[in-house]
């Protein structure tokens, strides 16, 4: 049984999750909330502790301070078997026998875990490779080998799924692929947690965003949150841009972008305060408006332009 | 649990060539065991006591076994612990509830089956090709069957260090390389004092198994160190299971 205590909105809670090594924080002070049901993309340049941090979920690395609970129960050396159970894996690269057919390999799963016949099919099934199982897993591409991964994940048919970059090395067709294979697996009620260094890859699939940055949680919510997060910068049109700036500078960071005077930093009223003060100096101005912001600014904003 | 695991590994020895090494390490220890019929005068004196065909029998064998056991089974082992540093297997078992200190002890059940039929099959086929050949002389059962029993713990000793020396390093010429030199230590023990092959575990071992050597005048019975080798074996598994448990705490 997982999940004493009544219902738990959350798959996966941690508490000042923390992991050091040699006296080097890799993780600090994590605190994730996955809920129940989402794709949580997990953001954050190389070496930022996105798979040290999976692999502390998994039980396959001992945080040096924190706790874990899935599915309510605290991941332990005792409960994490159990555990473990209802958690389909894919870190680092795809775990397959070269030597083997992709057949033997999803038998060996299927012995191990004590899985009928049913559940392999529809794991195969879901990634799509039932046409190729008969091929030795060497002569797969990556992407086949990534599809196996994943069917090997789901033979035990989790309820938590923890997947590691499962895109790197593979070409926008394979990324496409998986995307559209995750957004499947989150409509089956699977919760996913996927990690990336490349924004691109999740951005359209996760329904809630963590991003780590030096072993931080620099910031966790939905999408529209983390736009929201950040005001952007404020465009004033002017015909005296430099004048303008002049100006403004005083007052607020500011630099000339073409035709336009860029400020940063200014709410709405402070924008007023701007206009106004413009206006008393005689400078003409055409139009004011907020530049349009991408996802990707703000990560870049929050990660110091390190690498999403 | 650990019968689904020992399953798994029988199957993923499929396509790992573990036939033709096995049948390598039968075959190459039944020939140069033989190579004994060729010696002149050896089969006109098989049904002569004297003419010792048993002892010369045995004693190709004991020089036949640390010729090729070494490498084979360094080979043996190399091939089914590096699928799973190839494939991410470690990873996979432990994410499966399987550390990996668990999955070496489950490789060396299911392989280590296989090295007992292999040394097993080695001492049975040099017997049945000795009555083959008309041998009529009394067999010694004892002195081959004890030989035998202290081949079957020195080669399980020796198939294990390797396993674990091929899990712990990923690079796995560094196992060929000891299963090389391991070949020179046992052959070079077997002209040892005791005293001094007791020092070169698992190799020299194969030398305290010895039965019976030749010298001038013909083949004589030795002492062999049975409780020696008992020890070994006792030793080996010990320190067998304390690395392996060693393995399931290290973090991935």
């Amino acid at each position: 049984m997982v999940g004493h205590g009544g219902p738990v909105a959350e798959m996966i809670t941690t508490h000042d999750l923390g992991k050091t090594y040699g006296g080097r924080a890799v993780v600090e002070g994590l605190d994730l909330r996955v809920p129940k049901g989402c794709v949580y993309g997990f953001l954050g340049p190389n070496g930022s502790g996105k798979s040290t941090t999976m692999k502390m979920l998994l039980s396959l690395v001992r945080p040096t301070t924190g706790e874990i609970r899935i599915m309510g129960r605290p991941m332990r050396r005792s409960t994490r078997r159990e555990l473990l159970g209802h958690i389909g894996s894919l870190i680092e690269s795809p775990p397959a026998y070269g030597h083997l057919t992709g057949r033997e390999n999803m038998r060996l799963v299927q012995r191990l875990l004590e899985l009928n016949d049913d559940q392999v099919v529809r794991a195969v099934h879901t990634v799509r490779l039932h046409d190729h199982l008969d091929k030795r897993v060497r002569d797969y591409s990556l992407g086949m080998k990534q599809r196996l991964g994943i069917a090997m994940a789901l033979a035990r048919e989790p309820r938590l799924l923890i997947l590691d970059e499962p895109t790197n090395g593979l070409d926008p067709a394979g990324i496409d692929e998986i995307r559209r294979l995750l957004k499947q697996l989150a409509d089956g009620g699977i919760t996913v947690m996927v990690s990336s260094h490349l924004l691109d890859e999740i951005d359209r699939t996760a329904t809630v965003l963590g991003i780590l940055g030096n072993g931080r949680m620099l910031f966790q919510g939905t999408r529209d949150q983390l736009l929201a997060r950040s005001t952007p910068d404020v465009l004033i049109d002017t015909p005296e841009p430099q004048r303008a700036a002049a100006l403004t500078a005083q007052w607020h960071p500011t630099r000339v972008d073409g035709e336009a005077v860029r400020l940063s930093g200014l709410d709405h009223k402070g924008t007023a305060g701007v206009v106004s003060r413009l206006v008393r100096d005689g400078i003409d101005i055409y139009g004011v408006r907020r530049d349009a912001q991408s996802l990707e600014d703000v990560f870049m904003d929050l990660t110091g332009g390190r690498g999403l | 649990m650990i019968g689904r695991a020992v399953a798994n590994e029988f199957a993923k020895m499929r396509r790992l060539r573990v036939v033709p090494v096995v049948v390598a390490m039968v075959a190459g220890v039944v020939a140069l065991s033989c190579f004994a019929f060729t010696t002149p005068g050896f089969l006109d004196s098989v049904g002569d006591p004297s003419g010792q065909p048993w002892q010369w029998l045995l004693g190709s064998m004991s020089l036949a076994v640390p010729l090729t056991s070494p490498i084979l089974l360094a080979v043996l082992a190399s091939r089914q612990v590096d699928i799973e540093h190839q494939a991410n297997g470690w990873l996979f078992s432990q994410t499966s509830g399987l550390p990996p200190g668990y999955v070496c002890r489950v490789k060396f059940v299911a392989t280590g089956a296989v090295v007992v039929a292999a040394t097993l099959a080695q001492s049975g086929l040099v017997f049945a090709l000795g009555t083959l050949v008309g041998i009529t002389v009394a067999f010694p059962a004892g002195q081959w069957l004890g030989y035998t029993a202290s081949i079957v713990v020195v080669n399980l000793v020796l198939f294990a260090l390797h396993l674990l020396l091929s899990a712990r390093i990923g690079n796995q010429l560094v196992g060929l390389g000891v299963g090389v030199l391991g070949v020179f230590v046992a052959l070079t023990s077997t002209g040892m004092p005791t005293w001094l092959a007791r020092c070169f575990p698992p190799w020299g071992y194969y030398a305290l198994a010895m039965p019976v050597d030749a010298r001038e005048g013909g083949m004589v019975w030795l002492a062999p160190a049975h409780l020696s080798v008992l020890a070994l074996g006792v030793a080996g598994g010990v320190l067998f299971m304390l690395i392996t448990r060693l393995f399931d705490r290290q973090e991935a």
